[in-house]
């Protein structure tokens, strides 16, 4: 379970760290990825347990309704990660077809190269 | 109240805004002009209709609780909304309002205006969102509705200008939102609960050493939105790549809502009147800055973006305070710089459409051409500076008296100055843009059409009319004040049923 928590942590940071320091639209929409997905393992193993059951209740379950509380794995983190998935595709989507503008404005996909606004 | 008012404020433009462009191909098959429009204004007027109908139930003091699917929180999510929420969400329904009779002849001469309405309208919804919910993940995602819809209505127009901030703008604020995603997670592992008023409920028996990343990056996260120093690079680039009527609506109403997401958030989760003082500081901050970058700008949108930076710092500066006196003065000026800043943003718009840029190197004289709306650039830019007898007059007194009253007469006296400097830049750019020579070409420039004059004459006529009597105005962010000092009735009143 640790493992899951530094690895989603790691994740954030080499997105973080990719946000930073590089040079490239392309790169840096990954590494936003990357940080999201990050967020996406770190919300999804606060609801995990190992050995655990998908939380619909079916069938003979109802009988045992404590029982199976007892070992389902909590589906509102599941439930949370879905929408932000959809949300970050649309992040990324739009991203990528504003780097393709940006590209045939400036020719280059270098974020630095793209402050003629500033002028 | 209409009924279900809150759930509806949120509906209706999501629903629009999926309709209008089926709207836009029927008007084109059917060679009905306008329609769009037509539609647009009718959708965001019975907003406002909506919004208006929940106010005598929230004034009486009662605290609306609609909870969705019938789901008792904090099981389900639910809309709650006390005076602070009613007063966001009619600052943002009236600006949207006004901002879309304003586009009605600015946009005209624009290509895919059913792209545009549609991402007005659903940028509208995630405002509603944002205002009306009392779920926290519920509230990030409409914040990322708002995010998504304003990048792209930020490119808009598709030039090098506005894919430029468009692109600075979209991976700074889904930075933003990316930290207040993983704030959410850690209170989701901490309490395991995303609804408001119970995580306000079991946050004070957590440990305050856990408590401060969260916060941290809740503070981040929404700092990006509202530009608050030294999270604003974004902005200037976007109030001036972006069409002057998006401009208006984010200084308006957006900038609110992300003040107001800040606020809840801060009060309301957190509780904790400790990072008050730091908010002061940061909101000091972003008004020093915000005025001494105005000051050495040539564009006017640029200089009206970074005027809309320190008055964002005023905003925080009273909220900060966290004296009753102080966010009253705080929403109050919320309030004010609204009304202002559309309005400045709107005659901006006007001089482009009239005139074709907003370099104030190329303007000049334009005095004689459009004298009334040089008269209504320097009643906003009078507001603005906080000269009596305007609103902003009226909001900036009450924060430099909570200033003093804190015992942080330091404060007061910045603000006092950066509210000359406000004067010194606005009256810079009247006297570049309407005095002096006036260049040849520009000598048949006409008044502004009298559609776009109508939003814009009705926001100055209420500067001055919260300026002569500014006990209107406080009478209405009173309820909103108590609202925010008071988070143990929220709290109660949306638990109260469970």
């Amino acid at each position: 379970m640790d493992f899951n928590y530094t690895i989603a942590m790691l994740l954030v940071a080499l997105g973080l760290y990719c946000l930073l320091l590089k040079r490239n639209l392309i790169k840096l929409i990954i590494g936003l990825a990357v940080l999201t997905d990050g967020i996406h393992l770190l919300l999804i193993s606060l609801g995990y347990r190992t050995g655990g059951i998908a939380a619909i209740v079916s069938g003979e379950m109802f009988s045992d309704l404590p029982g199976f509380a007892a070992r389902a794995v909590d589906p509102v983190p599941q439930a949370l990660v879905l929408t932000s998935i959809v949300i970050n595709i649309c992040i990324v989507a739009f991203a990528l077809s504003l780097t393709i503008y940006a590209y045939r404005h400036y020719g280059t996909l270098d974020p630095s190269k793209l402050r003629r606004l500033k002028e | 109240m209409i009924p279900h008012a809150p759930i509806l404020a949120i509906v209706l433009p999501l629903f629009a805004a999926f309709l209008m462009p089926v709207v836009g191909i029927l008007a084109r098959r059917r060679g009905i002009k306008r329609a769009r429009e037509w539609f647009a204004i009718a959708a965001v007027l019975a907003e406002l209709v909506i919004v208006m109908s929940m106010l005598p139930v929230v004034w009486g003091g009662q605290v609306l609780v609609y909870q969705l699917g019938g789901w008792s929180p904090p099981w389900g999510i639910n809309l709650a909304i006390d005076g602070l929420n009613l007063l966001v969400a009619m600052i943002v329904s009236g600006i949207s309002a006004l901002v879309v009779i304003y586009s009605f002849v600015y946009m005209g001469r624009d290509h895919g205006l059913d792209q545009y309405y549609t991402l007005f309208l659903l940028i509208l919804a995630g405002m509603m969102g944002v205002t009306l919910t009392g779920d926290i993940f519920n509230l990030y995602v409409f914040f990322e509705i708002m995010c998504i819809s304003s990048y792209a209505l930020v490119a808009f127009r598709r030039n090098w200008q506005s894919i430029e901030a468009s692109i600075k703008y979209l991976i700074v604020g889904s930075l933003g939102t990316s930290f207040i995603l993983l704030g959410i997670a850690l209170l989701y592992g901490m309490v395991g609960s995303l609804n408001i008023a119970h995580l306000a409920q079991k946050l004070p028996l957590e440990p305050t050493s856990a408590i401060i990343v969260p916060l941290a990056l809740f503070v981040t996260g929404f700092g990006i939105k509202i530009a608050m120093v030294p999270l604003h690079m974004w902005q200037p680039d976007a109030y001036q790549a972006a069409p002057s009527a998006v401009a208006a609506l984010f200084s308006g109403a957006t900038a609110t809502v992300g003040i107001y997401a800040m606020v809840r958030v801060v009060y309301t989760l957190f509780g904790v009147f400790a990072i008050g003082i730091m908010l002061a500081a940061l909101g000091l901050v972003t008004m020093v800055l915000g005025a001494f970058m105005a000051l050495t700008q040539r564009d006017l949108k640029r200089l009206l973006a970074y005027s809309c930076i320190s008055q964002i710092g005023y905003i925080l500066l009273g909220l900060g305070l966290g004296t009753s006196l102080g966010i009253q003065g705080g929403l109050f000026h919320l309030f004010n710089n609204a009304i202002y800043k559309t309005m400045l943003f709107m005659i901006v718009g006007a001089i482009i459409y009239r005139v074709g840029t907003s370099n104030m190197d190329q303007l000049g004289g334009l005095w004689k051409n459009m004298p009334v709306t040089a008269t209504l650039f320097g009643v906003g830019a009078l507001a603005i500076s906080g000269v009596p007898p305007f609103n902003g007059f009226a909001s900036k007194w009450m924060i430099y008296v909570a200033g003093i009253e804190a015992g942080q007469a330091v404060f007061t006296i910045i603000a006092l100055i950066m509210s000359a400097l406000t004067l010194a830049y606005f009256l810079k750019a009247f006297n570049s843009i309407f005095l002096g020579q006036r260049p040849k070409h520009l000598s048949d420039v006409k008044e502004t059409p009298l559609p776009m004059m109508f939003p814009i004459m009705l926001l100055a006529v209420l500067c001055i009319v919260f300026g002569v009597l500014p006990q209107l105005g406080i009478d209405i962010v009173r309820p909103a004040q108590e609202a925010l000092m008071n988070s143990g009735g929220y709290i109660g009143a949306v638990l109260g049923g469970a």
